[in-house]
């Protein structure tokens, strides 16, 4: 009597204990895997095949390091090079902020004004357009050399994407819904907060994120203009004086910062998402 | 005026905003006497355009030829690139992720290494614009290739259609609209790279007249280059867009 239920106990514990270890078996077979290992192993036998190479041809090493000499590099110079990483990052995500907040509130503004959005519309259009990088070595006339300089030129850069993206998103929502608005007596104010933004959401991230990378770009090419700080500049002068290993530490620190500013846009997005409730669908890639 | 048609009026109001911002920029520039150094009237910016025009105009046709030739080998390597990733599944799961990384890593700070691999000369410039270039045509054209109508696709294969036709007459028609988008961005892609490199390594081109009027605080100069700049860039985007429009004619019969 008294060992029955603990058989029953024990037997209903080994149950428990084996339906997620099938589970885990199942997660574990070669299909399922095959999307996460896959581009993983390739990225290996990739970083395999660069190690392998430069160590039996040294004569390349001036140009092309060895991932474990970067690696190696990488961790020496920590020190001498995160004050750099810093400068980049806070270049990069100051400039994009007030590029985010000036692009979205601008461009929501000519969107109020069908006259307005005809006017300037096109130019917001037309400025996506033309190769505004080469507007750089102005801004170290009008700014200087220094952080600022770098800061408004990742703004300036930053701003075009967003800018567009919103009013192009806030124009475009559904007639159907505008017209149920406009029949249900909404306030302009009520139509704009409760049905055109949400409409709009998936343009301005699309927006968001085009801006956050033209933000980095403008950094790093402020960077190579200006030749102060930034992992730009590193790059620049690690390359200029054939340091290949210092060059490819610095293009790591800045892939990761690249892919930690993308990431919190997507993060910033999965939450408006989340907060407006629907399943929106961003368009594209970037 | 109430007569005129929404039509003209989104014509109209562009050119109207643009004429006014000028002319802003003309007074402002006069009364508040700001210096030529600073920002020069567009009356002198012109003035500077027309009177270094032959020079400009050669550094023009070399950055002009430098985009081009990146942009071609950008928009070649990447149908090739999509083409070759959508045939095969084991292909796209190796390759696709990194594709996808790589195109969102900042690329434009490798600039100086293509120096120190290729030099300070054409190559290395076309090649960098190039490379800049090639990510939104090979992502795009893959997403196009990939999104073919499936019932298309059953039709096909219940015809016995050749694997090579589908994809002629069936999947490339179908990724058109996708390619060309990202050969669109392409466009002002291979510009910029070619610019970018300039500022880096050339001795000649947009960039460098730009980064050397700049330099020598020839303000004026500077804006010339960068008007002339705009145009080469807008020649290729509209290019581009007026062969799309023929290439979706083409294809629709």
């Amino acid at each position: 009597m008294t060992i029955l239920p603990f058989a029953a106990d024990s037997s209903v514990a080994a149950a428990a204990a084996g339906t997620p270890a099938a589970r885990a078996g199942r997660w574990l077979r070669w299909p399922a895997l095959r999307p996460v290992l896959l581009p993983l192993s390739f990225a290996a036998a990739w970083l395999g095949a660069w190690q392998w190479g430069v160590d039996r041809f040294p004569q390349t090493r001036s140009l092309l390091a060895s991932p474990s000499e970067i690696g190696a590099i990488l961790g020496e110079n920590m020190p001498l090079l995160f004050p750099h990483l810093a400068s980049t990052a806070r270049e990069t995500v100051m400039g994009f902020a007030l590029a985010a907040v000036i692009g979205m509130l601008l461009g929501a503004a000519i969107t109020q004004s069908r006259r307005l959005e005809q006017a300037l519309f096109p130019h917001l259009v037309l400025f996506q357009i033309v190769p505004k990088i080469a507007l750089a070595p102005l801004f170290v006339i009008w700014f200087g050399v220094g952080s600022e300089s770098r800061l408004i030129f990742a703004l300036f850069l930053s701003f075009f994407p967003i800018a567009a993206a919103t009013a192009g998103g806030l124009a475009r929502t559904k007639p159907e819904a505008l017209r149920l608005c406009a029949a249900l007596t909404a306030s302009s104010w009520r139509t704009f907060i409760s049905v055109r933004v949400p409409f709009a959401i998936p343009s301005i991230f699309a927006g968001l994120k085009m801006g956050m990378t033209m933000a980095l770009i403008g950094t790093i090419v402020g960077e190579f203009v200006t030749g102060q700080q930034g992992l730009g500049y590193i790059i620049m002068f690690a390359a200029a004086s054939a340091d290949s290993a210092l060059t490819f530490a610095a293009l790591a620190l800045l892939c990761v910062v690249g892919l930690a500013v993308y990431g919190a846009v997507v993060v910033a997005e999965t939450v408006a998402q989340r907060w407006y409730g629907a399943p929106f669908v961003t368009e594209g890639f970037n | 005026m109430k007569a005129m048609s929404e039509r003209s009026l989104s014509l109209v109001l562009p050119l109207a905003s643009a004429a006014a911002i000028a002319v802003a920029w003309q007074l402002a520039v006069q009364l508040g006497e700001i210096p030529e150094v600073i920002l020069p009237a567009p009356s002198s910016i012109t003035e500077n355009l027309l009177r270094s025009l032959p020079s400009l105009l050669h550094q023009a046709s070399v950055t002009g030829r430098e985009a081009l030739a990146a942009f071609a080998l950008a928009v070649a390597a990447g149908f090739l690139g999509a083409a070759a990733i959508s045939s095969s599944k084991i292909l796209r799961e190796i390759v696709y992720p990194a594709i996808v990384t790589l195109q969102l890593i900042p690329k434009v700070a490798l600039a100086p290494l293509f120096v120190v691999f290729l030099g300070i000369d054409h190559e290395a410039r076309i090649t960098f614009a190039a490379l800049l270039s090639f990510f939104p045509v090979l992502i795009s054209t893959a997403v196009g290739l990939a999104n073919t109508d499936l019932s298309a696709l059953w039709l096909c294969q219940s015809l016995g259609a050749s694997t090579w036709r589908t994809f002629w007459s069936v999947r490339v028609p179908f990724a058109l609209p996708h390619f060309f988008s990202g050969v669109r961005i392409s466009s002002t892609m291979a510009v910029t790279g070619v610019v970018i490199a300039e500022f880096i390594s050339a001795r000649e081109g947009l960039g460098f007249a730009i980064l050397a009027a700049g330099a020598r605080s020839q303000t004026a100069g500077a804006f010339a280059a960068i008007a002339l700049l705009c145009v080469l860039g807008l020649a290729l985007y509209g290019a581009v867009a007026g062969l799309e429009r023929l290439a979706i004619r083409w294809y629709r019969g």
